[in-house]
């Protein structure tokens, strides 16, 4: 697990345009965290990234909003559904098998029906700092796992000091 | 009496009417990129070369798949509005039996495959029968492997058709005493389909628009478990 921090919601998207770069033909993303965390934030940031000119906005209600770019996005958002069998519905494994990055909003909750194959991006609050979020990255199965360097380094301009290795307290002796 | 046959069940998207007399007018194109965008403009079009009106429709009839989810809801939500509109009874055909229908002058067992994506086929066993074909067996979802195990127990002569067979062509190739369809025939037709639902209109096998559901073959009962959404 990488653990990052952006202290404002410019720089969940930039983040998140710094991980568009690795993204490859048929990745699967899934975003995790509570209303208003910034997920559709952290899509935009993405979106743009891949070159999607058109504006990003939340697929709550469309449920799939399908976007042109460098590599197309898929941006979803099943947090209007009740039963596993909706979420096949929506045909992700085809959108995978058709070569566009796919981006679940709450894609943690539906995971048991998705592909083990992602990325899982989890947004959290913290407590004191109302703009700061905590951004968890875990790469699920093998297309990720062999980036998680690279997704480490994408994003290591907010990796969170608490979870960098400590390397100054012995290489101070004076 | 005439049909309506919508067929979005695969990337191909086909439109065809006809009735005893067989099928009036086809359409049909498997570069669509969105099945909606074709669909319309392709009844419309095909209406017109048949020369009949739309309420001269008496069934609607739909590839109630297995198949890609997103063309198989764009047809039978069409099918089931189109058969609301013209208050008409539907009939809802198996996309693998309209597979397997046109290769059907064969007396080798006939194994109907849909490219189901992510390394999965659904796929059937069929024999012909005086006027159509038999489906033998459920229709199941599994490996091109796995239907290569059930091929190498049959042991007998096999005609194998579909786009899932010619994906994984070489994992059939091969094998014994199998023929695999060209690519001509890779597709379910709604042209086979209107001949299907013709032979069953007859025996007045028909359903009502909000009875009819597609064929989901890898459809779990489970609720979402929601621990973070608020309560509604």
């Amino acid at each position: 697990m990488i653990v990052a921090r952006t202290t404002s919601v410019a720089a969940t998207r930039a983040l998140a345009a710094a991980l568009a770069e690795l993204a490859r033909p048929g990745d699967l993303i899934l975003l995790a965290g509570d209303l208003g965390a910034g997920k559709t934030a952290f899509t935009q940031g993405f979106g743009a990234a891949l070159g999607v000119t058109e504006r990003i906005t939340s697929p709550t209600f469309t449920l799939v909003n399908n976007y042109a770019g460098r590599l197309e996005l898929n941006h979803l958002d099943v947090y209007r559904l009740d039963t596993l069998a909706e979420v096949l519905d929506l045909g992700v494994p085809e959108m995978l098998d058709d070569g566009g990055v796919t981006v679940i909003e709450w894609g943690d909750a539906v995971a048991p029906v998705l592909p083990a194959d992602y990325l899982e991006i989890r947004l959290s609050f913290c407590e004191d700092l109302d703009d700061d979020r905590i951004v968890e990255l875990a790469p699920i199965g093998t297309r990720w796992l062999a980036r998680t360097r690279a997704v480490a380094a994408a994003v290591s301009p907010w990796l969170h000091e608490a979870d960098a290795p400590d390397t100054t307290s012995e290489e101070t002796p004076c | 009496m005439l049909i309506a046959g919508i067929d979005t069940a695969t990337v191909q998207v086909s439109f065809a009417v006809g009735g005893h007399e067989g099928v009036l007018a086809s359409t049909q194109s498997c570069r669509a990129r969105q099945h909606a965008e074709v669909l319309t403009p392709a009844i419309e079009f095909t209406c017109r070369q048949a020369r009949i009106e739309l309420d001269e429709i008496s069934v609607v009839a739909v590839d109630l798949g297995p198949g890609l989810f997103t063309g198989l809801r764009v047809g039978v939500a069409a099918a089931k509005a189109m058969a609301h509109a013209l208050n008409v009874p539907m009939i809802g055909v198996p996309s693998l039996d309209l597979l397997a229908f046109p290769v059907r002058f064969t007396s080798r067992l006939i194994v109907a495959a849909i490219d189901a994506r992510r390394g999965e086929l659904f796929y059937a066993f069929y024999r012909q029968v005086p006027g159509g074909i038999q489906r033998l067996s459920d229709h199941r979802v599994g490996s091109p492997d796995d239907l290569a195990s059930e091929l190498l127990a049959a042991s007998e002569e096999c005609l194998l058709v579909g786009d899932g067979a010619i994906r994984y062509r070489e994992v059939f190739e091969g094998l014994k005493k199998t023929e695999i369809v060209e690519e001509g025939l890779a597709y379910p037709s709604a042209s086979s389909l209107v001949m299907l639902a013709h032979a069953r209109a007859l025996r007045e096998e028909w359903v009502k628009p909000w009875d009819l559901q597609p064929l989901y073959l890898r459809r779990p009962d489970a609720e979402i478990n929601w621990v973070t959404r608020p309560p509604a």
